[in-house]
């Protein structure tokens, strides 16, 4: 695993603005698409990853299957009125789509296993990046640039369309695909719109819509479209802990079994940072695995303190001899856990994280992020990679 | 000669036709709170006939105070059905000859996306400086 400094294209924002991406430029004019670098990594490496991936997933669902058979809900703050749908949805196994975990690993060289830091397993973005954006610059690449005829860990575009194939006898139609509307980050919108697209080229009928236009009904106890037309499937990239505690929060739960909701509702135990802990209990010493506890460090004395719903590397706080070097704000609050610093994986200065993209139960990708900060947040590079 | 010649505004005399012969569309009847915020309407519910309803003083002395319910209907004006919104140029009775719908009879929407708006749960309350913001991650 290598850190490539490259010549970045001719007129690159025009080229990943052309398949997509118009976000490749953070507001302090650094490039958030940085393609001024590459990571290369060795055919062993990726088949190292990949194995890694599926499995983390493996482990994750004994871990939910754990949590459900011994009721930690209250462990995970998932509040009692959850649970219903989540066992339901557990147990009927309704569609689910993708998700993303993080690792952080400086390759072989570096003598240890890949470290699971996370799992977005519920509302993952980055994925035209991963899926598109980087695939599109491998394509661009001579070779003079990179010497040979390079690979990359990247089906996921393929391995998306064969997945809503397989899922589409189990949802009605049209699927709904929403999203926040924010005018000044189109991230969402443009993910959901990528994933609308991969549906409609499996051949399902979609409609895209914003989350605030989803309507509710009490006469029809139904979800309607701006038409006012009942919606049965539906794509929604926001997490569930949010919408369980928002006004239509009980509609969804009183209708979950006649309305798909993707991700489903299970999905919560998984994107929770309580995941970790219990991952740890069950697996201890694991080589895939950060110690993690709840309540305390317990007797580390190097380690990040993250709160159980945090996102995007808000309210987090690393601790190194006892000190805190490194503290994030933010808005979350509540419980929180505490897991062991990783190895470092460092290049360049950079921290680099690998995000390996699940396609339901496929590793099928990776798409890097790069900070000089410690802690991977919305201000982190996407760079691509490829292997040999 | 001040006076036009010729008039016709076939467009103006069509909109108000169909403005005297049309039907009237039933208003909104909302549940309100004190600060005429509206809440559910099952706090409306059931609610007794609010004139002259009292209660026995409290402190011994006798006599009656007046029941202060904090939830009303409110009929008509202005805003919306989603809950916590303000309404305002109504009124706390129903006027004579209009028909109201309440929230249960119609699509209510914006019940999902709160937490992460403006002011939001997980809102930042400003400027990330990168490309965040989203509710994804």
């Amino acid at each position: 695993m290598q850190r490539i400094p490259l010549t970045p294209r001719d007129n690159w924002q025009q080229k990943v603005e052309s398949v997509g991406l118009t976000f490749h430029t953070l507001e302090n004019g650094t490039p958030y698409w940085d393609e001024s670098a590459a990571y290369q990594f060795t055919s062993a490496e990726i088949d190292t990853l990949e194995a890694a991936g599926y499995q983390l997933q493996e482990m994750c669902l004994a871990a939910a299957q754990h949590i459900i058979d011994k009721k930690r809900y209250a462990e995970l703050d998932i509040p009692d009125f959850a649970i219903e749908a989540i066992e339901w949805a557990w147990n009927n196994e309704p569609p689910a789509l993708y998700g993303r975990f993080d690792l952080s690993w400086a390759g072989a060289q570096s003598g240890s296993a890949p470290k699971l830091l996370e799992y977005n397993a519920d509302t993952p973005t980055s994925l035209l990046e991963a899926a598109v954006v980087q695939w599109h610059w491998l394509k661009d690449m001579p070779s003079s640039l990179v010497s040979y005829k390079p690979d990359q860990f990247n089906s996921i575009h393929e391995k998306l369309i064969a997945k809503w194939k397989d899922i589409d006898p189990y949802l009605s139609k049209p699927i709904y695909f929403a999203a926040l509307d924010n005018p000044d980050n189109p991230e969402d919108q443009l993910t959901v719109t990528y994933l609308r697209d991969t549906a409609q080229q499996a051949g399902l009928d979609t409609l895209q819509m914003f989350l605030h236009e989803i309507g509710w009904n009490d006469s029809q106890q139904a979800f309607l479209d701006p038409d006012e037309h009942p919606m049965f499937s539906i794509f929604k990239l926001y997490p569930w802990e949010a919408m369980l505690q928002e006004e239509f929060g009980p509609h969804a739960l009183a209708t979950y079994q006649s309305t798909r909701w993707i991700e489903p509702i299970w999905k919560m135990l998984l994107s929770n940072k309580g995941i970790l802990p219990i991952l740890w209990q069950l697996y201890p010493n694991h080589e895939l695995l950060l110690e993690a506890h709840f309540d305390s460090p317990g007797t580390m004395t190097n380690y990040i303190r993250k709160p159980l719903m945090s996102r995007e590397g808000a309210n987090i706080t690393l601790v190194r001899d006892n000190a805190t070097v490194v503290s994030t704000p933010g808005p979350y609050n509540g419980k929180q856990i505490y897991q062991a610093l990783a190895p470092p994986a460092i290049f360049d200065n950079r921290h680099t994280v690998l995000g390996l993209w699940m396609i339901d139960q496929d590793c099928c990708g990776m798409g890097v992020r790069e900070s000089f900060s410690p802690i991977t947040d919305n201000l982190s590079s996407f760079v691509p990679h490829f292997f040999k | 000669m001040k006076r036009s010649t010729h008039v016709t505004a076939p467009l103006l005399a069509t909109t108000a036709l169909s403005l005297l012969t049309a039907c009237r569309k039933p208003e909104m009847q909302r549940c309100v709170d004190e600060q005429n915020h509206v809440v559910d309407d099952k706090l409306c519910a059931n609610l007794p006939d609010q004139q002259g309803i009292q209660q026995q003083r409290p402190d011994g002395h006798g006599g009656f105070l007046p029941l202060l319910i904090p939830y009303h209907y409110y009929y008509g004006g202005w805003g919306g059905y989603g809950l916590g919104s303000v309404v305002g140029g109504g009124s706390y009775a129903p006027a004579a000859g209009r028909s109201y719908t309440t929230r249960s009879g119609v699509t209510t929407r914006g019940g999902f996306g709160s937490s992460f708006s403006e002011g939001g749960s997980h809102s930042s309350g400003g400027s990330s400086g990168g490309h965040g913001g989203s509710s994804g991650e």
